[in-house]
């Protein structure tokens, strides 16, 4: 992890670059685009400021990239991050939460959480007077939302989906964390997508991923959904709205011997890149956020926020997709592996 | 750290010494010990931590320690009847899990439209029966108090999954944001809540005749029995008691997580460490309500004082840990200097 961190923060830096050389190519206008938006990430500063940074849990290869990011990011800037780590419990995040409104930071920063949960306490921190950013979770109490486009995630997993099994055949779904937003936009582009391939079929009951034991959990699921389809075909696909219960379901293909099914997910966790990059591997796509660029982003906007700016209702930072044939080139530009 | 230079002087040099009165001093070093200890780390916070003293800071501290407090009040009224042998002795592993499965009643009822009253019975109604199934389990079954509840909180667990398949249900009643709100000083709720329910509890057992039958059937069960005590009718009444706490707590939990989440599991051990840590407190080192109050609100305290300190996260649980072993391990030496 720490390997990865040191080389994330300058990957990312090369990438933002990257993409920025990428717009010149294109068309002068985004090359302006693109210089005025460094031009004026170079001048923000978050001299003397005391930022709150709340993770619902730092387990996740997605949020702990994320919170150590926003954790550098603060203090390159010059501010003092205050960051708590709720370690995946509800009540722990809601205290913690609690405790920082009475801190008075000058803007708080939410990782992730379920929004029935820590919306209430948002609100509280809104009325409080402290700014409210959201990192991968939509609130009405949240000035700005840094996040992957999960719109096109959502499509774009779903498409490759849909052609890797010839537009027709059963997938197995995995819809534990529909309360979750990200993941509920996804599970909603997958069956809008799905709308429009009559032969392609979710089988029922969806299955419920579940925290923690999400790998081996997931792997007895599909076990016994596997001696339940016992025919070759029976199954096409497995989806699921992140890599953790993907990661699972691939290990029991593999164990069952089906590895004509292939698996989809979401997040670009290494270990699911490398199951990819494997030929012989039934995982099939996953699609790679890039948390510690969503971290920076979320401070950065925080710092402009502060300097007198206005913010967008969302801020998406681009996602990849890795797939068999292009995984390599995005593990590449991921910095990972 | 004020813990260790309280507690490692007198815990060390008791040792060194021997006899009967030098164990008394140690005990009484000991009883006021554990509360100096906890003022001292008070008084460490107010000066370094910034927000702490205030008043705001300490009614959170105060609501946030509601849902555990209640629980653990629960389990030390099990621990008392039941001696507080940790193996042999009373213990209620399955509370939160009932916790969960009373929170899951809750929301799942208000989400299909009925009011708070039917929620709140039901919630209390699913914790007594919980308690019940104890109390059957341990004496009329007369399984370890430590497996059967330890059976009963995977079957709760379970109704908990099924009840909820494992996701959130969301819960919004005036009642449930009456709880969550905060009085116009900035104290929650819950803190009075937190009051209110020790203050009832330690009526109920510490200064009725009920709560002396507690102690005595689970210090000297013999003696109890010798004296004609009902103890199968009064252990299980403390089995039952340690259900409603887990429903109330449901209630509770519900209010301040907006609904009935999942890992409701995880309350488990720190409302283990809680109760035992509770006996550190009181002058005769057994478990009392006010104890586990004292405790619960120094567990409060610890996560607290590190937030507003802005200790690293990762650094949090393990210097908790090492002060809570701390204070334990000194009680246990002066406990062996006094046997």
């Amino acid at each position: 992890m720490t390997i990865e961190n040191s080389n994330t923060g300058l990957g990312r830096r090369e990438l933002l670059k990257l993409s920025a050389l990428a717009g010149v190519a294109v068309t002068g206008a985004s090359l302006l685009g693109q210089k005025s938006v460094q031009a004026a990430d170079e001048e923000l500063s978050l001299k003397g400021k005391r930022i709150a940074i709340s993770a619902t849990g730092t387990d996740h290869f997605f949020d702990l990239q994320a919170y150590n990011a926003q954790i550098d990011e603060v203090k390159r800037l010059g501010g003092e991050p205050i960051a708590v780590d709720a370690g995946r419990n509800d009540g722990k995040l809601v205290s913690q939460l609690q405790t920082l409104i009475a801190q008075k930071p000058d803007a708080i920063v939410q990782i992730l959480g379920t929004l029935s949960v820590i919306d209430p306490w948002l609100k509280k921190a809104r009325d409080a007077g402290i700014p409210v950013l959201t990192v991968d979770v939509g609130s009405t109490n949240s000035i700005n939302n840094t996040t992957s486009d999960n719109w096109g995630i959502g499509k774009d997993l779903a498409l490759q989906l849909v052609s890797d099994i010839g537009g027709e055949g059963n997938i197995v779904v995995f819809n534990g964390f529909y309360g979750v937003t990200p993941c509920a936009i996804r599970y909603d582009q997958l069956v809008n997508v799905v709308k429009y391939f009559p032969k392609v079929k979710i089988l029922q009951p969806e299955l419920r991923d579940v925290i923690p034991n999400t790998v081996q959990d997931a792997f007895t699921q599909i076990t016994a959904i596997l001696n339940k389809y016992p025919e070759k075909g029976s199954i096409k696909a497995i989806w699921s709205a992140w890599d953790i219960p993907q990661l699972g379901a691939t290990q029991a293909l593999v164990a069952a011997g089906r590895t004509e099914i292939r698996t989809y997910g979401v997040d670009g966790s290494p270990e699911v890149l490398q199951l990819i990059a494997d030929p012989k591997s039934p995982a099939g796509a996953d699609v790679a956020q890039q948390p510690a660029e969503i971290g920076r982003t979320a401070i950065r906007n925080v710092a402009k926020l502060l300097a007198g700016q206005t913010l967008p209702r969302e801020t998406y930072v681009p996602a990849l997709l890795a797939n068999k044939t292009n995984v390599a080139e995005v593990t590449k530009k991921l910095g990972i592996g | 750290m004020s813990a260790e230079a309280e507690f490692a002087p007198s815990g060390f040099s008791s040792v060194e010494r021997s006899g009967r009165s030098a164990g008394n001093i140690a005990a009484a070093a000991l009883r006021f010990g554990s509360l100096i200890a906890f003022a001292a780390i008070l008084i460490v916070f107010s000066i370094t931590a910034p927000y702490f003293l205030s008043v705001g800071n300490i009614g959170n501290v105060l609501g946030q320690s509601a849902i555990s407090g209640v629980l653990a009040i629960g389990l030390t009224i099990v621990l008392i009847a039941g001696g507080s042998n940790v193996v042999t002795g009373g213990i209620d592993l399955s509370l939160a899990a009932n916790m969960g499965l009373s929170a899951a009643v809750y929301a799942s009822l208000t989400q299909l439209g009925y009011g708070d009253a039917v929620a709140i019975a039901a919630s209390i109604l699913t914790g007594s029966l919980i308690g019940l199934v104890n109390a059957i389990a341990v004496v009329y079954a007369g399984i370890v108090p430590l497996l059967a509840t330890l059976a009963v909180m995977n079957i709760v667990a379970g109704l908990e999954l099924v009840l909820t398949g494992n996701t959130v249900i969301p819960a919004s009643t005036p009642i449930l944001s009456a709880l969550s709100a905060s009085d116009p000083f900035g104290i929650p709720v819950l803190a009075y809540v937190l009051i209110d329910f020790t203050v009832l509890a330690t009526a109920v057992v510490q200064y009725t005749p009920l709560g002396l039958r507690l102690y005595a059937i689970g210090e000297f069960p013999d003696a109890a029995r010798a004296a004609g005590l009902p103890l199968r009718r009064l252990l299980a009444g403390a089995f039952i008691a340690s259900g409603v706490c887990g429903g109330l707590a449901g209630i509770l939990s519900v209010s301040y997580l907006s609904g009935s989440t999942t890992g409701s599991g995880e309350m488990l051990l720190p409302v283990v460490v809680t109760a035992l840590l509770g006996s550190v407190f009181p002058r005769r080192l057994v478990p009392t309500i006010t104890g586990t109050l004292l405790s619960a609100l120094l567990v409060g305290f610890l996560s607290n004082g590190f937030q507003l300190l802005n200790i690293s996260s990762t650094l949090v649980s393990g210097i908790q840990g090492l002060l809570i072993l701390i204070v334990v391990s000194a009680t246990t030496l002066l406990r062996r200097q006094e046997a």
